[in-house]
C-alpha cells in the first residue's frame, strides 16, 4: 500500500487498472503504467497492443471503461476533454505527421504557442517580441529556421514531423506523448531525431511509441512492452528484448 | 358492395331452389301496395313482405332499394324496372318474366330513402337466414347484424332452431342478441343479449348500444354501462394497432425511399442528392411501361407492376451507372463536393423529366389487386399499403442477403473497408465502385414502382423523400442495413403516433427536431460501429 | 486593440472589393435619381432593385463562405438565417402598415383579422420599433445559430451529418412556417409593405437608399470578415478546416470557435435577408426551402471558397445568369444551374477567384522556372489540383 501510494504522490502520470472496450473488443485491459517527471520512456509492442489507444485515454480522446488515469497524481483526466487536457500540459504528436499544412511553418508554431486561446483572445492577439523570439528558438530546435516562410505542405516528411514536435514544444507541455516519430524517416533524420528527443527530456517527460528498435536503443532509456492491452514486461531495452513472451509476441522467433 | 354481393348471390339462389319457399301470404298483393304507400306505410309493408317468409321477394326488395321499383300509372301494378336500350323494360316482381318495354312516362319510381333502405336491407337478412347454403347464412346473420330490428327476431330465433353449424349459429346468436335489445323482451333477456353483444365487440357493437343506451330499462343501465365501457377500450387497443399500422406503412415507405440511399451513403460514403430523382425515374418507368400497355396489351395491366420493376431496375440503374463513370468518380474522399455535384444532376434529370413529360401529375393506375381493403379484428387494411409493407420488406431481406452472402457483395465490402487492399488482391474497384451505386439507383427506381402507387408522380416527386430518406439513415446508423430498417419503421411509427395530438404538419417537424436532438446525443445513429477506426 | 484588429483587415483586394462596392453604393442610385430617363447613363429602378437583390444574396454567400470555405463547416440550412432576418424586417413593415390594411385594423396585420386573430401574438409586441426589428434582425439568427451549434458542435456532428442536420433544420422551419397558427402569414408570407421609417417602400428615393444600404453593409461586413479571417483566430479557424483534432490537442476549444464563427455568419445571413425583404417587397416560406440554401453553395463553390472576394462574385454572376436564362430560355436555367454545379465541383474545386490567382502564381512561377533554369518549383508545388485529379 505504502509503496503504491508514494509511486502515486511522486508521478507525474499515472495510470491503474484502465480498461476499455470496443464492441466486446478489449484493446485495453487493466493496464497500470506510471511516468516519473522529467523520464524519457519507450514503449514498444505489436499491432493492436493499445498503444494509440492508451495515448487516446491519456489526451481524453477515449473514456476508459473503468480505472484511474491521474495528472501530477491530483488530476482525473478521465473527466476532461482533449482540450483542457492539453491546456494542463500534455501535448501529442499523432501517427501519422498532422500540421496545418494550409498555413506557413511560422504560423503553424505561432498556434501552437501557449497563450490565450479563447475566442477573444484569438481575435486580439498581436505577435510579441517575447513570442516572437520563442518561435525563432524554436525554430533553431527543430532546424526550420530557412523554411519558416514556406507553406507546410510543401515540407518533406521528415520536415513536417520535427514542425510537429516543434508544435508541441510550443505548447510548452509538461508531459510529451509521441507516436512513432521516426516512421518514414531515413536513418540519418531518425538518429537526429533522437537526438532531438534527448534533448526535449531533458526539461520534461516524454513517452515515445516507437517500432524502430534500433532507434529505441538510440534513445538507450527504460522501455515498456504492451501486448493485448496490458504490460507485458518493463526495464531496459536488454532486459525487455531477452524477455521469453517479449520475444514470443512481439519481436519474434 | 358486400350487401350487393350477398344479394346477386342470393337471386339467382332463390331461383334455383323455390322449393324452399315458404307457403305463406301471398306476397303479390303487398308488393302491389307499395305503389301508393308512403314512406311510413311503406316501412310496414316491407316487414310484412319479410314476413312472409317467401325468398322469391328478395329481388323485387334489391329493385326497391336501388331504386328500380316502379308502378303503372294506368293500373298501379308494380314492376322492376331496367333501363335498356328501347327505354324502360318492366320485368314481373316475383317471377321475374319480361312484361315487355314501357315509355318513360307511362310508369312512376317508386320513391326511397335510406332508412327505408336500412329496412330492407335487415328484412332481406331474416329472409335469406334459412337458405341451404352456408355461406349465405352467415352473410344474413351479419345483414341483421348490421341493422337490427325486432320484426326480424322471430325469423333469427326460427333459424336459430334449425341451424347446425356452429360459426353460423354463433353469428346468429349474435344477431339475435341485437335484435332483442331493440324489442319488448324481458330484462333478463336483454341483459344475456348485452353480455352477447359486448363479447361481439367493434364499432357496429358499441353503435347499437349507444342507440339503445337512451330508451333502455334502467336496471340494466349498469350492465350496459360497462359493456360500452369495455368496448371502448377494446377499441382504442385496436385505434393504437391502427396507428402502429399506418406507422408501419409510412414506415416502409420510409424504407423504400431510403433503402437505395443505405447503399450509395451507408455503405459507399456518397452524399447522393439525386437519390430522389432516381426514385422519381422509377415512378416514370411505371408510367411508360403501363402506357405501353395501354395501348398495346391492355389484358396485361394486372402484370404492369411486374414487368415495370426490372424495367424500372434497369432504367435507373443505368442512369446511376452513367453518373458514377462521368461524375462521382472523381470524387471519391470528397463527400461534400459529392453532395453538390448529385444536387446539380437532381437538378437536371428533374428538369428533362419536366421537358419530356410536362410538369403536372401523370395518371400511374393501380391493378385491381392493388386496390381495395380488408378487415383484420377492429380495423381495415389496404391492399397497396400492404403489398407495399411486403414489397419494402422484401427488397430489404434480398439486398441483406445479396450483400452478406455473395460474392459481389464479398467484393463491395472489401472496397468500402479498405480500397487500396481490395485493388492489391485483384478486385476490380472501379467496377465494384460503378455497380454498388447503380445497384443503389436501382434500388431506388423500383422504390418509385411502388411508390407510384401511392403517390403523384411528378417531376418533384423525388425531392419531397430525399429529406426523409437521409434522416433514416443517419437516424439508422450510416453502414448499417438493419439500422435503416429499424430507423424507417421506427420513425414512421413515432410520426403516426405525434399525428392524431399534433397534427400532421407538427407531427412531422417534432419528428425532424428530435432526429436532430437524436444526433448531437449519438452523431453515428442507433448501430452505431464503435472504436478507433471509425474516427479516423 | 479594435483598431488593430480592423486595420489588420485591409489587405490589398480587400481595399479593392471595398472601394467599388461603395463607389457602387454612390454611382448606381445616382445615376438613378439624377440622370433622365432617355440617357444613356440612366439605370432603371427596376435594374438597381435586381443588382440590390444580388447584393443581399453576394452578402448571404459571404457569410457561408466564412463557415465553410474557412471553418469547413458546410451549411446547408444558411438559407432559414437569410429567411429569418427577412422576418423580423417584414414584421416591421407589417407594422407600419397600420390602419392602411384592406381590413383597416390599426393594429392586427390582414392575414391575422383575416386568420380571426383577437390580439396580437406576443413575439410580435416591439416589432414595430425598428430599433427592435434591427436587434432583431441580429438575434434571431444568431440565437438560432448559437442553440443549434452549442448542441451541434459540442458532441461533434461533423462534415456530411452536420450538413444533413441543418438542412433538416431549414426544412421544419418551413414546415414550420407554413402553417397559419404560427403567426407568420402562412403560405403567403409578409407583403404589401407600405412604409418604412416613414418613406414609402416603392418610392425611387426609398430604393436607392436601400441599394446604397445593401453596397455597404456588403462592404462592412467583408472588412469584419477580412478582419476575422486574418486575426490568429482566423488561422485557428483555417486549422479547425484542415485539421481539427491537432487544433483540438493544441488546447484550442473548437466548439467554441466553431461556435462564434456560426453565430456571426447567422447574423451576417440575417442582415443579408433583412436588407433583402424591403427590396423585393415580400417574405414567405419558401426562402426557407433546402433548395435555396443548396443554391448559396453553389454561388460560394463557384466563386471561390476560402478567398473573401469569391463568394461576392460568385453570387452576382449566378444570379445575373439566373436572370438572363429565366428570362431569355426558362426551360433551361435548371440545366444552366445544374451543369454549373457539376462543372464548378470536378474542374473548379477552387471557384473563378483562386483558379484565376493560382493562373497568375504558375504563370510567375513558369517565369521564374524558366530564369533560373530549373523547372523544379513549377510543377509539384504550384498544381496541387492536377496532382489530385491523377490519383
Amino acid at each position: 500500500m505504502n509503496t503504491i501510494a508514494e509511486t502515486r504522490t511522486k508521478s507525474l502520470l499515472y495510470l491503474e487498472n484502465v480498461s476499455v472496450s470496443f464492441d466486446g473488443f478489449k484493446a485495453i485491459n487493466s493496464l497500470s503504467f506510471v511516468v516519473e517527471p522529467g523520464e524519457l520512456r519507450a514503449i514498444i509492442g505489436p499491432n493492436g497492443a493499445g498503444k494509440t489507444t492508451m495515448m487516446d485515454i491519456i489526451t481524453g480522446k477515449t473514456r476508459p471503461d473503468s480505472g484511474t488515469v491521474l495528472f501530477e497524481d491530483s488530476i482525473d483526466l478521465t473527466k476532461k476533454d482533449e482540450a483542457d487536457i492539453a491546456q494542463l500540459g500534455i501535448g501529442r504528436k499523432f501517427q501519422k505527421p498532422t500540421v496545418f499544412e494550409s498555413h506557413t511553418v511560422w504560423d503553424n508554431l505561432e498556434l501552437a504557442l501557449n497563450r490565450d486561446r479563447g475566442v477573444f483572445g484569438t481575435l486580439f492577439y498581436r505577435l510579441t517580441p517575447e513570442d516572437k523570439a520563442r518561435i525563432e528558438e524554436i525554430l533553431e530546435t527543430v532546424r526550420l529556421t530557412h523554411r519558416a516562410e514556406e507553406y507546410a505542405a510543401n515540407l518533406s516528411h521528415g520536415q513536417k514531423q520535427w514542425l510537429e514536435i516543434g508544435m508541441l514544444l510550443a505548447q510548452e507541455p509538461k508531459l510529451l506523448l509521441v507516436d512513432e516519430p521516426v516512421a518514414g524517416m531515413t536513418d540519418a533524420e531518425t538518429a537526429e531525431t533522437a537526438i532531438l528527443l534527448r534533448e526535449i527530456a531533458k526539461t520534461r517527460s516524454v513517452v515515445v511509441v516507437e517500432h524502430d528498435m534500433g532507434f529505441i536503443r538510440d534513445l538507450g532509456v527504460k522501455v515498456t512492452c504492451l501486448a493485448e492491452g496490458a504490460v507485458l514486461a518493463e526495464g531496459s531495452i536488454d532486459f525487455v528484448s531477452s524477455d521469453p513472451k517479449v520475444i514470443e509476441n512481439y519481436l519474434g522467433r | 358492395m358486400l350487401i350487393r354481393i350477398i344479394s346477386l348471390i342470393f337471386i339467382i339462389l332463390s331461383f334455383a331452389a323455390p322449393a324452399f319457399a315458404q307457403s305463406g301470404t301471398d306476397p303479390k298483393p303487398l308488393i302491389d301496395a307499395l305503389a301508393k304507400a308512403d314512406f311510413a306505410e311503406a316501412e310496414t309493408l316491407i316487414g310484412q313482405i319479410a314476413a312472409t317468409g317467401d325468398p322469391k321477394v328478395v329481388p323485387a326488395l334489391d329493385a326497391f332499394s336501388e331504386g328500380d321499383l316502379y308502378f303503372r300509372k294506368s293500373d298501379s301494378a308494380v314492376f322492376i324496372g331496367k333501363t335498356g336500350d328501347a327505354g324502360l323494360e318492366l320485368i314481373d316482381p316475383l317471377t321475374g318474366a319480361s312484361a315487355g318495354p314501357t315509355s318513360k312516362s307511362a310508369v312512376t319510381k317508386i320513391r326511397v330513402n335510406n332508412n327505408l333502405r336500412r329496412v330492407i336491407d335487415a328484412a332481406k337478412g331474416g329472409l335469406t337466414l334459412m337458405s341451404p347454403d352456408r355461406g349465405v347464412r352467415l352473410a344474413a346473420a351479419d345483414a341483421v347484424l348490421a341493422s337490427p330490428s325486432p320484426e326480424n327476431l322471430a325469423l333469427v330465433e326460427a333459424a336459430l332452431a334449425k341451424e347446425t353449424d356452429s360459426e353460423v349459429k354463433a353469428r346468429m346468436q349474435e344477431a339475435r342478441a341485437v335484435s332483442v335489445l331493440s324489442s319488448d323482451r324481458s330484462v333478463d333477456e336483454k341483459r344475456d343479449a348485452i353480455k352477447t353483444i359486448k363479447s361481439l365487440g367493434g364499432r357496429n357493437a358499441l353503435g347499437i348500444l349507444n342507440s339503445v343506451s337512451s330508451s333502455i330499462d334502467p336496471s340494466l343501465k349498469s350492465d350496459l354501462d360497462s359493456a360500452i365501457g369495455s368496448i371502448e377500450a377494446e377499441q382504442q387497443l385496436w385505434d393504437m394497432v391502427q396507428n402502429v399500422w399506418y406507422g408501419l406503412s409510412l414506415g416502409s415507405v420510409l424504407l423504400l425511399a431510403a433503402i437505395g440511399l443505405a447503399i450509395t451513403f451507408g455503405v459507399m460514403g456518397i452524399i447522393n442528392m439525386a437519390h430522389g430523382e432516381m426514385v422519381m425515374l422509377g415512378a416514370y418507368s411505371t408510367f411508360m411501361v403501363q402506357e405501353v400497355i395501354r395501348t398495346h396489351a391492355p389484358g396485361l395491366f394486372d402484370w404492369s407492376l411486374a414487368i415495370a420493376l426490372p424495367v424500372a431496375f434497369l432504367v435507373t440503374g443505368a442512369v446511376g451507372f452513367v453518373i458514377e463513370r462521368c461524375v462521382i468518380r472523381f470524387l471519391y474522399g470528397r463527400p461534400l463536393e459529392t453532395l453538390l455535384a448529385t444536387w446539380g444532376v437532381s437538378l437536371i434529370l428533374q428538369q428533362t423529366i419536366r421537358s419530356i413529360f410536362g410538369p403536372t401529375n401523370q395518371e400511374v393506375g393501380n391493378p385491381s389487386w392493388m386496390s381495395g381493403s380488408f378487415p383484420v379484428g377492429g380495423m381495415t387494411i389496404t391492399w397497396n399499403r400492404m403489398w407495399i409493407l411486403v414489397f419494402s420488406l422484401t427488397i430489404f431481406f434480398t439486398l441483406l442477403v445479396v450483400m452478406k452472402k455473395s460474392a459481389y457483395g464479398l467484393n463491395m465490402r472489401a472496397v468500402t473497408q479498405n480500397r487500396r487492399m481490395a485493388s492489391s488482391m485483384g478486385i476490380r474497384t472501379p467496377w465494384v465502385d460503378a455497380l454498388t451505386f447503380a445497384l443503389g439507383s436501382g434500388i431506388a427506381g423500383i422504390a418509385g414502382v411502388a411508390l407510384s402507387q401511392i403517390d403523384n408522380v411528378s417531376p418533384n416527386l423525388g425531392q419531397s423523400y430525399i429529406i426523409d430518406s437521409f434522416m433514416v439513415v443517419v437516424f439508422g446508423g450510416v453502414g448499417n442495413l438493419w439500422g435503416t430498417l429499424v430507423g424507417a419503421l421506427s420513425l414512421g411509427v413515432l410520426n403516426k403516433f405525434l399525428e392524431p395530438s399534433v397534427g400532421a404538419v407538427l407531427g412531422k417537424i417534432l419528428v425532424l427536431v428530435l432526429i436532430i436532438l437524436f444526433i448531437q446525443k449519438r452523431p453515428r445513429g442507433l448501430f452505431a460501429l464503435k472504436g478507433r477506426a471509425v474516427e479516423a | 486593440m479594435i483598431t488593430g484588429f480592423i486595420l489588420r483587415a485591409l489587405e490589398g483586394k480587400i481595399v479593392a472589393m471595398i472601394v467599388v462596392l461603395v463607389g457602387i453604393a454612390i454611382l448606381v442610385p445616382a445615376l438613378n435619381l439624377l440622370t433622365p430617363p432617355d440617357s444613356a447613363f440612366h439605370i432603371p429602378t427596376y435594374a438597381m432593385a435586381l443588382f440590390g437583390k444580388y447584393l443581399c444574396y453576394a452578402l448571404l454567400a459571404l457569410a457561408l463562405d466564412l463557415v465553410w470555405g474557412y471553418c469547413g463547416i458546410l451549411s446547408l440550412g444558411h438559407g432559414a438565417f437569410f429567411a429569418l432576418g427577412g422576418y423580423a424586417m417584414g414584421m416591421y413593415l407589417m407594422r407600419q402598415i397600420g390602419p392602411r390594411g384592406v381590413y383597416g385594423n390599426p393594429v392586427l396585420p390582414d392575414f391575422m383579422v383575416f386568420l380571426n386573430y383577437k390580439e396580437l401574438p406576443w413575439f410580435w409586441y416591439g416589432m414595430d420599433w425598428f430599433v427592435v426589428a434591427m436587434a432583431m434582425v441580429l438575434l434571431v439568427p444568431g440565437l438560432l445559430a448559437f442553440v443549434f451549434g452549442w448542441f451541434a458542435f459540442r458532441s461533434r456532428v461533423n462534415g456530411v451529418y452536420l450538413s444533413i442536420i441543418t438542412q433538416a433544420m431549414t426544412y421544419a422551419l418551413m414546415l414550420a412556417f407554413f402553417r397559419n397558427d404560427m403567426g407568420f402569414g402562412g403560405n403567403n408570407g409578409l407583403t404589401d409593405f407600405k412604409d418604412i421609417l416613414g418613406f414609402q417602400v416603392q418610392a425611387d428615393g426609398t430604393r436607392a437608399v436601400l441599394f446604397a444600404l445593401s453596397a455597404i453593409m456588403l462592404a462592412l461586413c467583408l472588412l469584419v470578415a477580412s478582419a476575422i479571417t486574418r486575426s490568429k483566430f482566423g488561422k485557428v479557424l483555417v486549422g479547425v478546416r484542415d485539421a481539427e483534432s491537432r487544433v483540438r490537442f493544441l488546447g484550442f476549444r473548437v466548439e467554441n470557435i466553431k461556435l462564434f464563427t456560426f453565430v456571426v455568419s447567422a447574423m451576417f445571413a440575417g442582415i443579408a435577408g433583412a436588407l433583402f425583404v424591403p427590396q423585393v417587397g415580400i417574405i414567405n416560406p419558401g426562402e426557407f426551402a433546402p433548395a435555396n440554401s443548396i443554391e448559396i453553395v453553389v454561388w460560394t463553390a463557384v466563386g471561390g471558397r476560402g478567398t473573401l472576394i469569391g463568394p461576392i462574385i460568385g453570387a452576382v454572376l449566378v444570379n445575373a445568369g439566373k436572370s438572363f436564362f429565366t428570362g431569355a430560355f426558362p426551360e433551361f436555367w435548371l440545366f444552366a444551374l445544374g451543369g454549373l454545379f457539376i462543372a464548378v465541383t470536378l474542374f473548379l474545386p477552387k471557384g473563378i477567384v483562386d483558379t484565376i490567382q493560382h493562373g497568375f502564381r504558375v504563370r510567375k512561377a513558369m517565369k521564374a522556372a524558366a530564369e533560373a533554369e530549373k523547372g523544379r518549383v513549377g510543377t509539384d508545388a504550384v498544381n496541387p489540383s492536377a496532382a489530385q485529379a491523377a490519383e
